[in-house]
């Protein structure tokens, strides 16, 4: 048994309480993480013993980190998380044709701010605004009577018509639910 | 819905150790300051208390913001300083008001108990 093993159980587990105090205020957060880690540091001195299973029994009396921030403070419900860089990247990029379009969209889509429903309607929004671009795109294809006007028209539009979706998606993020 | 009560009791069962085992934390303080561990240790030695050692730590917290215990720090012989956990005259009183409620209540609840056992 090396000391990295125990060291990488130890660090999954503290990240594990990070990932689930996300909620708790910075200072508070860090504490408590400071708090658990020092407890794993005495348990191990306390105990003379470094091994994994020493260190897998350590974190098992300690409890799921779910439950160590439950006892901290509840996930509150119905509230909304405070949006981060994946949701201003997200809004940005939406309106950027092509790769910026597809990306700012899947970045709506894994965020964890945004509500299903939000999410879904800011797709649909994006994906309308991309419509009659691609529309025109797939007839033109078939027919040769293409028209480069329209479809710098239309290009334009679809800049444009990123906009409702970022704003929409925007708005989504100052309400409560 | 008869299976839904295991969990319902889980429940009630996890509210009232979580109102009740701060007051334990206080009592363990009665006779001097403790550290963390020693606190955390300490009450999951005593069976059907704690089902989780890590909770201790932000019970302890919220302990120190009321103003039931105060926290100092202190070399070890064996590692790093350690926070230690003191009560405060507020943290006294209220620890005495509860232990004399909770004899009531759960004499009541006893009572009670028993009775509709018998």
């Amino acid at each position: 048994m090396t000391t990295m093993e125990t060291d990488r159980l130890v660090d999954d587990y503290l990240s594990r309480l990070e990932e689930a105090a996300a909620h708790l205020q910075r200072s508070r957060r860090t504490e408590l993480i400071a708090e658990i880690r020092e407890h794993i540091d005495t348990a191990l001195r306390e105990e003379d013993a470094a091994g994994e299973v020493a260190v897998r029994n350590v974190l098992e009396r300690l409890g799921p980190p779910e439950e160590i921030v439950e006892a901290a403070e509840p996930v509150p419900e119905g509230e909304r998380a405070p949006p981060g860089g994946l949701e201003v990247a997200a809004m940005v990029t939406l309106v950027v044709p092509f790769i910026g379009w597809l990306f700012g969209i899947a970045m709506v889509l894994i965020s964890k701010v945004w509500s299903n429903r939000e999410k879904t309607i800011g797709t649909a929004l994006a994906v309308l605004a991309v419509a009659p671009f691609l529309a025109l795109v797939i007839i033109d294809s078939y027919s040769e009577s293409a028209s480069d006007t329209l479809e710098a028209f239309l290009f334009v539009l679809w800049v444009i018509g990123g906009l409702p979706s970022a704003i929409y998606l925007g708005l989504a993020l100052r309400r409560t639910e | 819905m008869r299976y839904m009560e295991p969990v319902q009791t889980r429940k009630s069962l996890s509210q009232l150790r979580r109102g009740t085992v701060e007051y334990c934390v206080l009592a363990l303080l009665r006779d001097g300051a403790r550290y963390g561990f020693e606190i955390v240790r300490e009450l999951s030695e005593v069976d059907g208390l704690v089902t989780s050692e890590g909770t201790i730590y932000p019970l302890l917290t919220r302990l120190r913001k009321e103003q039931l215990v105060t926290t100092f720090w202190r070399e070890s012989e064996s590692g790093p300083p350690r926070r230690y956990y003191e009560l405060t005259d507020a943290g006294k009183s209220a620890l005495e008001d509860f232990a004399k409620e909770w004899a009531r209540f759960r004499d009541s609840v006893d009572a009670i108990l028993t009775k509709e056992e018998g």
